[in-house]
């Protein structure tokens, strides 16, 4: 019975409702970054299907309704820019050369670290195009014989480790500008630091959501040349 | 009737972005063509913020939520890279703490400079 509530569209997406809105409330009530609301959601999401025998898959084919509405929240950060776009005209330069060493240095770093580590060939197509979001990631790893379920899965976990580290770093690398901030959420974690950033002020969360189209752009560009 | 035609039009510039990706030589994602589209259609006043504005505030404010498919997905797709599990967590974490600040502090000192510039040119009379 409860399994197949959790694998219906209904039953899938009330899981997914109630563990995020608990996420939320743990991290108002605690304060600690840690307490990433997506990530106490997967959790507890994940012990549930462990504890009633579901398997992932079943349940993830059921929710693809809110994955499916995934394009239109990347498309309205728009939204978000188009608030703060004094701000990027004013910052456009910083903006466009900040993404690029981003970029750069994700791919670059990325790929010595996995011939350092002995990774293979496929698994390293899997990881360069990490750090940009999980639509265009995907089609990058597929080009260069990455796996393409690896990547959608280090793209998440990038995603969320910066959410995460996000106001420790920009703590401790004393990140006074919020264009530096956002623009750096953007660029190393995508739309899911983008998240993060929306709740550290307005001007980060449009610079991060700036990141992501400018480093998602720039990051195709270079691996037409890989 | 309000947030309806919010969906609409915003599900509108979505399938409007994927249908201009088709026609794009690379490889693009759909959604940043929308997003893209999105940007141009505000900045050109052809569209108004308010025509739009809930429905995209409340997928602005919960978009962490909707990336809970893929990120459980993770717990299915585990059996592909358990073994290098180690490794990959190593690459995750040095990269995007190198990403992060490499990109500061390009941003921060870009900032710096082009300030500067401003300031000497609007000294000069």
């Amino acid at each position: 019975m409860i399994s197949e509530i959790l694998t219906s569209p209904l039953g899938a997406i009330f899981l997914s409702a109630v563990c995020f809105v608990l996420g939320s409330w743990l991290q108002r009530k605690v304060r600690s970054p840690l307490l990433n609301p997506l990530l106490v959601a997967v959790a507890l999401i994940i012990l549930v299907l462990q504890l009633t025998g579901v398997p992932p898959q079943a349940f993830t084919d059921a929710t693809q309704v809110i994955a499916m509405l995934l394009g239109p929240a990347t498309a309205v950060l728009a939204v978000s820019i188009y608030r703060q776009i004094q701000v990027l005209k004013r910052h456009f330069l910083p903006v466009v050369l900040g993404c690029l060493a981003g970029v750069l240095t994700s791919v670059g770093s990325a790929y010595l670290l996995c011939s350092l580590l002995g990774l293979d060939r496929a698994l390293t197509a899997s990881m360069l195009p990490k750090s940009v979001t999980t639509a265009i990631s995907m089609e990058l790893s597929r080009q260069q014989g990455g796996i393409v379920a690896v990547t959608v899965a280090v793209t998440v976990c990038t995603g969320i480790l910066g959410a995460v580290l996000a106001p420790l770093l920009v703590r401790l690398l004393r990140i006074r500008h919020p264009v530096a901030a956002g623009v750096a959420i953007g660029a190393s974690s995508h739309a899911i630091g983008t998240s993060k950033a929306l709740e550290l002020g307005e001007v980060e969360g449009a610079m991060s959501g700036v990141a992501i189209g400018v480093s998602g752009l720039l990051t195709v560009l270079i691996f037409l040349f890989l | 009737m309000k947030i309806l035609k919010q969906i609409s039009i915003l599900l509108g510039v979505c399938i409007a972005g994927s249908v201009i990706t088709r026609f794009l030589p690379v490889p693009f994602p759909a959604s940043v063509a929308a997003m893209i589209l999105l940007l141009i259609l505000l900045g050109t006043g052809l569209l108004k913020l308010h025509q739009i504005e809930q429905t995209a505030d409340f997928l602005l404010q919960n978009m962490a939520f909707f990336f809970i498919p893929a990120a459980v997905g993770i717990a299915a797709d585990f059996g592909l890279f358990k073994n290098y599990l180690l490794q990959l967590a190593v690459v995750l974490v040095i990269t995007t703490l190198l990403t992060f600040a490499a990109t500061a502090f390009t941003v921060s000192a870009v900032i710096r400079l082009t300030e500067r510039r401003r300031q000497r040119k609007g000294q000069q009379p």
